[in-house]
Formats: structure tokens, sequence, C-alpha cells
């Protein structure tokens, strides 16, 4: 049972009202810390080779880490469906003129994904055009492996759309095509590395 | 006579316009960072005891310079080309830097080889072959369709390899690497295993390890490549392999088995030892062998 004090609150009440509502500190500390930001520099410099480097990686990142955040949320919302259909209302499936691969295909990652990968691809194809035709054959082919085998995955998880194996394996080469692109965007070529004499 | 003279003005003819030896050096850093850039021909750098970068430059043609400067700790040596034509020639180089220097090298379709440079190495080329060696310090290495190869001596540097069609040979290398290649075929000797994250589209993949440390973690992924492992006979790490049309194989003991009645895929889990580490295999259509012996 709880005991009241005279004025019928409840003393614990009684206490915490009495507490100050602001606690002043002992000095004026602000002086100090606006002096220790003014030290540090917002931006440290880096060499022109070093930014360029952590731009790309980071604009890399960011591409997958939101692809791998859109996919997952795509994924959860093509299962649930599925889990709370009743037999009653299963729906009659409807055949589709495309080919299965688009069921599962790189546009399920968002409109995010799809830009910054034609953004990529984009400068993936200025940068292999100033390579040796040799070499610019094999990266076409590669990445047309690399896409085939996307492809490939796609159309069998159509098939097998609650398979986490295929579902781990197409993010996985999704993966692989972005790193492809941007690395080959990066690479040094006969021409970046010319200057004038 | 007149064959004589004439065979003489051809070969005189033939000689590279004014092919141009250069040599230059200077005093570095212990631990400095040594830049060097190429498009064509070969580079050869090896790490001495002396504080001193130097380079001995064979330039093929009067349309190369040797760019040689120093800055604070940081040596560099591009061989610049003249803007707005084509070019063919191709230069060679030979470098000595201090044995500690860390090391970026960039090249087109030169080849590049590296001895005894213990710092860290960040090694990029299009079509050129690069062999290097790996110490205590980190390697990164990207390669289009040159041919890699790795000979560590057993110390701690991590590496990084990237390749898209050229084969990879890595010897003796440091406990953790992440390897990717598109087309490559990979083949890694290592004495000690701690991490490893490897992924292929259409290469194979051949790993012996001698030992895998107690929490080593393996995360492999393949789609029509094949997965070897070669792995000590007494593991401790949980195995979880994975495959959708591709068959397992395990000298370990335990059997596959079918993930579904009417699918192909095959699924394998165990436990070895106290199962501390971790290694997860996932294929597509290649085989997957885990092999102890």
């Amino acid at each position: 049972m709880n005991e009241f004090t005279r004025s019928g609150r409840d003393p614990l009440d009684e206490a915490l009202a009495s507490l100050p509502e602001d606690v002043r500190p002992e000095r004026d500390l602000w002086p100090q810390i606006h002096a220790e930001i003014a030290k540090t520099p917002i931006v440290a410099q880096a060499s022109a080779v070093q930014s360029t480097w952590f731009r790309l990686a980071a604009a890399v990142l960011l591409v997958l880490a939101t692809s791998f955040v859109t996919y997952y949320v795509t994924r959860q919302s093509m299962q649930q469906p599925i889990a709370q259909v009743t037999p009653e209302t299963v729906p009659v499936p409807q055949v589709s003129g495309q080919p299965a691969s688009f069921s599962f295909g790189a546009e399920r990652l968002g409109a995010g994904y799809v830009n910054a990968r034609a953004e990529l691809d984009k400068r993936f194809q200025e940068r292999i055009a100033t390579l040796p035709a040799a070499d610019r054959a094999k990266i076409e082919r590669n990445l047309a492996d690399l896409r085939r085998a996307a492809d490939e995955i796609s159309a069998t998880l159509a098939k097998n759309p609650s398979d986490p194996l295929l579902q781990d394996l197409l993010m996985s080469t999704y993966q692989s095509e972005l790193q492809m692109l941007a690395n080959v965007s990066e690479l040094p070529t006969a021409g970046s590395m010319r200057t004038d004499l | 006579m007149r064959v004589a003279v004439t065979v003489a003005a051809a070969l005189l003819l033939a000689q590279p316009a004014s092919a141009e030896e250069v040599e230059k050096s200077a005093q570095a850093d212990p631990r400095g960072e040594v830049v060097i850039s190429n498009v064509a021909g070969e580079v050869r750098v090896t790490g001495w005891d002396r504080n001193e970068v130097h380079v001995s430059a064979d330039l093929s043609d009067d349309d190369q310079r040797l760019e040689f400067r120093t800055s604070g700790a940081r040596t560099t040596i591009e061989v610049m080309l003249p803007k707005g034509r084509s070019y063919h020639g191709s230069t060679d180089l030979v470098v000595q830097v201090p044995r500690n220097s860390s090391l970026t090298m960039t090249t087109v379709s030169a080849d590049q080889t590296i001895k005894d440079v213990r710092g860290m190495q960040r090694l990029q080329a299009v079509s050129g072959m690069i062999q290097t060696e790996l110490w205590n310090e980190d390697l990164e290495l990207k390669n289009v369709s040159g041919e890699v190869s790795v000979r560590g001596h057993n110390g701690k540097g991590a590496m990084r390899v990237t390749t898209v069609s050229g084969g990879v040979r890595l010897d003796d290398v440091g406990p953790e690497m992440e390897l990717n290649t598109v087309t490559g075929d990979m083949n890694v000797r290592v004495s000690e295993l701690s991490k490893a994250r490897i992924r292929t589209t259409n290469g194979n993949l051949e790993l012996r390890a001698s030992k895998l440390t107690d929490d080593v973690r393996i995360d492999a992924e393949g789609i029509n490549g094949d997965l070897r492992f070669r792995l000590p006979r007494t593991l401790d790490a949980e195995i979880d392999i994975s495959t959708f049309n591709g068959e397992i194989d395990n000298c370990f003991g335990p059997e596959p088995h079918k993930t579904s009645e009417y699918g192909p895929g095959n699924a394998l889990r165990f436990k070895e030892g106290n199962g501390d580490g971790r290694i997860r295999i996932k294929a597509l259509n290649g085989t997957v062998e885990i092999c102890n012996r």
C-alpha cells in the first residue's frame, strides 16, 4: 500500500516535482567545444587517384546495398501474398509472352538499381571502346557469360521461386556484373595515360 | 657487294627511330610509396636494401618520355606518350625500390614482375601478366585477361584478386583472401587458411589448405565452374554445401541428400570436431568436391 504525505500526494511524485527542471553546467563548455571543432578539418586532403578510387567504391557499394535492400523487400512482398492466398482464391496462372527470366530479372531490384546499372554500363562502354580490340572482345565475351548466367538462374528461379540457393546465386551474379562494370570503367587505358609532351 | 650494302641499309632502317635508354634515381623513404604506370612493354620491380629508387627505361622511340618525380614519401615513375596519336611502341622498365616500399602499378598491356617488395601492393593491368610475391602486407590485384601468379611466403598479408578471364595461381599465400573471376581458373595453395571469399562464374577452383584456423570462414560460390577443396584430415568446422544441378563429392564421410524428390539439387551439411569454423559452398551447375587428401 502506498504512503501519502500531508498534502495527499505520492512522496515519489513530490520528490520528482522538487527536482530542478534544468541542470546548469559548472562552467560554460561551448567555447572549448567550438575551438576543438574549428581545429579539425572537415574534409581531409586526399590525392585525386585516392578520391576517385573511393568515390567509385562508394558508388558501387551504395548501389549494391540499395539493390540488396530492394531485393529483400521485393522478395518479402513476393512471398507474402503466396502465404496469405487461400486455396479457393488461387488465381488462374496467366501465360506471359515474355521470357521466364523477365519474372526475376534485374528490373525487380528497382529503379535505383536499373539506373545505376545503366550509368555504369554507359561508362563501361566508353572505356572499353578505347581498349585494344582483343581485350575488348575478351571483356565483352565475359560480360556476356555473366549475363547469360544471370538469365539462366533467373529462368530457373521462375520455375522454382522459393529456392533460396537460386535467389542467393542470382543476387551474387548481379553483384559480379556490377563489380565487373565498375572495375572495367576504372581501367587504365593508353589514352588516359597520355599527355602532351 | 650491292646485296651486302642493301642488307646493311635495311638493318639500319629497321632500328627504332631513336631508341633511348634512360636511367634515373632518387633518395626514397624506406617505407614510402612508389607509383608506376606504363602502357605497353614490361615492368620489373625489385626490392633492395638501399633507400633509393632507381629506374632504367628502354624507350622505344622519341615519342616517349620518362617522368620521374618525388614528392614527400612518394616516388612516381610514368611513361608519357604523345597525345592524340595512335601509338604502337613499348617501353621496358627495370625498377629497384626500397624493400619495404608500398607499390601501386598500373599498366595496359605490359607484363608486371615484382620481386621482394614487402609493402602493400596495388596492381592493375588490362591484358599483361602479373607476377608478384606476398609478404606481410596486403595485396590488391586486378587484371582483365592476363595471367596472375602470386608466390607467398606464408606471411599474414591479406589479398584481393579480381580477374575476368585470366587464370590465377597462388602459392603459399596468407591466411585471408578474396577471389573473384568470371572465366579464369584459380589454383590456390595455402598453408593456413582463416578467411576466404571466393566467387567464380565459369572458372574452376582448386584450393589446397594444409591447415585451417579454429574460426575459419570459407564462403565460396560458383555458377558453372567446379569447386574443389583439399582440406586437412582433421577439421573443426560446420560444413554447408548446396548445389542446384551439380554433384557433391565428400571424402569426410557423410553423403549428400537430394533437396527435393523431383529436382536435381543436392545438399550436404555436417559437423567435424566442435564445429567452430564455417565452410559454406554454393554452386549452380558445377561439381563441389571437399576432400581430406
